[in-house]
């Protein structure tokens, strides 16, 4: 897993690219450090780069989202397509995140 | 793919040059869990990366150096094996013996053993996948399904497993970062980190795939109530995995008390054998068991009669006699007629329903069932007057029916026909088979129009590069080739060209030009006269409408540049190997053989120690990946950026970005793919020299 972070008029947008699996514990928790100093009320995650998640990957978005609530800040999942799409429905995560297309 | 089952078989194993002999002695003496025969013969194929294996030849093994990498992984769809095998020191497999204890343990159609502390960081689920799917053993339909589901599996076994982590209920930030730095620490560590982790596949007769995902942890076997679990629920931050491999395969069961995995996936049509290999196989069948007795005249036919009573033999066999056919063979009874069946290869067959041990019903199915017999003529005799019995032996699979008692003149039609229609089926096969024997060599010598490893390999060190390629030939013949021309110590000249179209006709273009690049005496004229002599003498070759496609550069080590000039190429990429930051170069250009005065241009771009470039033929850009589009351009560069910063300069860069594309791509392509990679790179060899 990669990432890009950008933060304008009061918006993180992390475009994350590659696969996001088990294994990419490390980056997401640069990635969560990193957006945590930005205090965004929105933080807009673009997915549509991943190719592949799985349930660990699953997990790390909630972790994401527990954090966010701190801060009250609004998580958006962008761009899901393929099988990132297809677990995010399997897991009804439309109901604990705001999807966007 | 017969794999040495014989006593005295002899095995090829493809060795990573980097581990030493005795680890690999070691190695392949410990038969606890593949099976080696007690006497055998090995031969040792040593490669620095997997690209340097001949993927002609069959290993018995592959064996991977410790701390596996991306390139090895590649391994698993590059080499034509079944057991990859990483050596690390620590491997222990003891504890696995009661798996392979049993004599009737099946033979695996894939297995991957692996330290975790390599797996961990690799991408192992997909290329499993991958690999599954261009042996055939899964269709590119189910391949995100099983994908899924053995990503979960293998990270179960992997993190639960062998390093006995505990990631359950409701993580903390905090908690998440301990568990993130344990995770690390355990992997470095000689107990857990080197613990093994096997992932083997086989496909059932009946179509089945089942995976099995062995780790040497502790063991879990979920209690029941967990197959209940929801994928949905909240309270729980990670511990999706089980309920959602249930959800994706037919069956999951727990071996070794919890420390292997076994899942189970239905057949899906797609993966079955593509008509024409399904062919193919039932042809080679067909031709150890009959190619002497190819049928050429009606007359000289044998026919089985098969009747349990002597007279009704009798009276077909005059009638049959009495119009010339005299090869006869009898049976009395079902079993018989199978046992003559086998004995004689008989060119049809006419079978009463009604017999003692095998019915006419049973002998028409076990028939059809056997390839070598699936399309030999049945004619059915029978005294049933009523429906129901003509219907089913039809179903069991017999060609016709005849009542009896028998007409004499229809008896005899009924066999003329279907002896005639036989024989037309036969002249069919043996030509197509023909062509198909041709078409392999046509391929054989279109693939050897490309550098082999060794030899670009060793231009490479001279030109202080390393140079990658991957190329894979479309399901036809195709119009892919490359290749490099030494100009002088320091100007290495490469080209790629993409003919129009594929099949025969692509092909043979191939050829004129290869004859053409190699018969030309100037390629160190500037790379737009070059292009413009090629076509000019193309064009007086080519029929109107074929065209190709093609780039021709030159690399100068001492001007550190890279001039080309192109003809319609697919725009090359030109990169950083310390950065990883990659961009297009100008690919536009008349492609070649269309206008006979065409003029080219020379682009010039720096070339430096730090510099890549990668060519690579449409394909690449131009096929449906798994989320139903194409490879972006940008999409190129942020995998180009990834691979590089991931796996620094010394990588095969073409060979891992064909590895990631093979991965989202139809197992069997429309098109050619052709890549090659240039390197700058500091190869010791050719410094100190």
């Amino acid at each position: 897993m990669n990432y890009k972070t950008e933060f304008t008029n009061g918006t993180t947008t992390v475009e994350v690219t590659g696969r996001f699996t088990f294994g990419d514990h490390s980056s997401f928790r640069k990635l969560i450090e990193e957006v945590r100093g930005h205090e965004a009320s929105t933080l807009v995650l673009n997915i549509s780069g991943v190719d592949f998640i799985d349930s660990a990957g699953l997990g790390m978005l909630l972790l994401a989202r527990d954090e966010s609530e701190k801060t009250n800040t609004t998580v958006v999942l962008r761009g899901a397509q393929g099988q990132v799409k297809r677990m995010l429905e399997v897991a009804r995560f439309d109901t604990l995140f705001r999807l966007e297309d | 793919m017969p794999a040495g089952g014989e006593s005295r078989a002899k095995h090829l194993i493809a060795v990573a040059q980097s581990v030493a002999q005795e680890d690999v002695d070691r190695l392949v003496q410990s038969s606890n869990i593949w099976k080696t025969p007690d006497a055998f013969s090995v031969k040792y194929a040593f490669g620095q990366t997997p690209e340097d294996f001949s993927s002609q030849r069959h290993f018995s093994f592959c064996i991977m150096p410790p701390y596996v990498g991306r390139d090895w992984l590649g391994s698993l769809i590059r080499l034509n094996c079944e057991t990859f095998v990483e050596c690390f020191p620590e491997l222990d497999l003891d504890d696995l013996a009661p798996l392979s204890g049993k004599k009737s343990r099946p033979k695996q159609d894939l297995m991957v053993c692996l330290s975790t502390r390599s797996a961990y960081h690799l991408p192992v689920a997909r290329k499993f996948v991958t690999s599954l799917r261009h042996r055939g053993l899964i269709g590119d339909s189910i391949a995100s399904s099983v994908e899924m589901a053995v990503q979960e599996a293998f990270a179960n076994s992997l993190v639960h497993g062998n390093l006995e982590l505990n990631t359950g209920g409701h993580l903390s930030m905090d908690r998440f970062k301990e568990l993130g730095e344990e995770t690390e620490r355990r992997l470095a560590s000689a107990n857990h980190g080197a613990r093994a982790i096997i992932l083997t596949a086989r496909r059932r007769k009946n179509g089945q795939v089942v995976i099995s995902i062995s780790d040497q942890g502790q063991g879990f076997t979920p209690p029941d109530e967990q197959a209940t679990l929801d994928i949905t629920r909240k309270d729980s931050t990670f511990g999706r995995g089980l309920p959602l491999i249930r959800s994706l395969c037919q069956s999951v069961s727990f071996l070794r008390d919890g420390r292997t995995i076994e899942l189970t996936f239905d057949d899906d049509q797609s993966a079955k054998l593509s008509p024409e290999v399904a062919f193919l196989s039932d042809l080679e069948h067909r031709l150890a068991t009959s190619t002497d007795t190819g049928l050429r005249n009606p007359q000289n036919a044998t026919i089985l009669i098969a009747d349990d009573t002597m007279l009704s033999r009798e009276i077909i066999a005059s009638y049959l006699r009495a119009d010339g056919f005299t090869n006869l063979v009898f049976a009395k009874d079902g079993e018989d007629t199978l046992a003559q069946v086998k004995a004689h290869n008989p060119d049809l067959i006419i079978l009463d329903i009604i017999m003692p041990k095998l019915d006419g019903y049973a002998v028409c199915k076990a028939l059809r069932a056997d390839p070598a017999y699936a399309t030999t003529p049945i004619i059915a005799q029978t005294a049933l007057e009523e429906n129901e019995g003509r219907t089913r032996i039809f179903d069991d699979g017999a060609t016709d029916l005849i009542l009896k008692p028998l007409n004499k003149a229809e008896l005899i039609a009924r066999t003329k026909i279907h002896l005639e229609n036989r024989l037309l089926v036969q002249q069919l096969q043996a030509y197509q088979e023909r062509t198909q024997s041709e078409l392999e060599l046509a391929r054989d010598m279109q693939e050897n129009l490309n550098p082999a490893p060794e030899h670009y390999r060793g231009v490479g060190m001279d030109y202080g590069m390393r140079i990658s390629a991957t190329f894979q030939m479309s399901s036809e013949l195709g119009g892919d080739m490359w290749g490099l021309v030494p100009i002088d110590a320091h100007r290495l000249g490469v080209y790629i060209v993409d003919f129009a179209g594929h099949g025969l006709g692509a092909a043979l273009n191939t050829f004129r030009l290869h004859s053409l690049i190699w018969s030309e005496q100037f390629h160190d004229q500037t790379p737009d006269a070059y292009l413009q002599v090629l076509n000019r003498r193309l064009k007086g070759l080519l029929p109107v409408g074929q065209y190709a496609t093609m780039l021709y550069g030159i690399i100068d080590k001492q001007k550190n540049v890279f001039s080309y000039a192109s003809a319609a190429c697919t725009s090359p990429v030109l990169g950083n190997t310390v950065t990883g930051d990659a961009h297009y170069l100008d690919g536009s250009g008349v492609p070649l053989g269309v206008i006979r005065d065409a003029k080219y241009e020379t682009r010039e771009v720096p070339f430096d120690k730090d510099s890549f470039l990668l060519l690579y033929s449409d394909a690449l850009i131009e096929t449906t990946l798994d989320h139903g589009q194409f490879l972006s351009e940008e999409g190129l560069l942020t995998m180009l950026q990834d691979t590089v910063t991931e796996g620094g300069a010394d990588i095969d860069l073409a060979a891992q970005i064909a590895d990631q594309f093979m991965d989202r791509a139809p197992a069997k392509l429309d098109d050619d793919f052709t890549i090659v990679s240039l390197q700058s790179a500091q190869i010791p060899s050719a410094l100190s020299g």
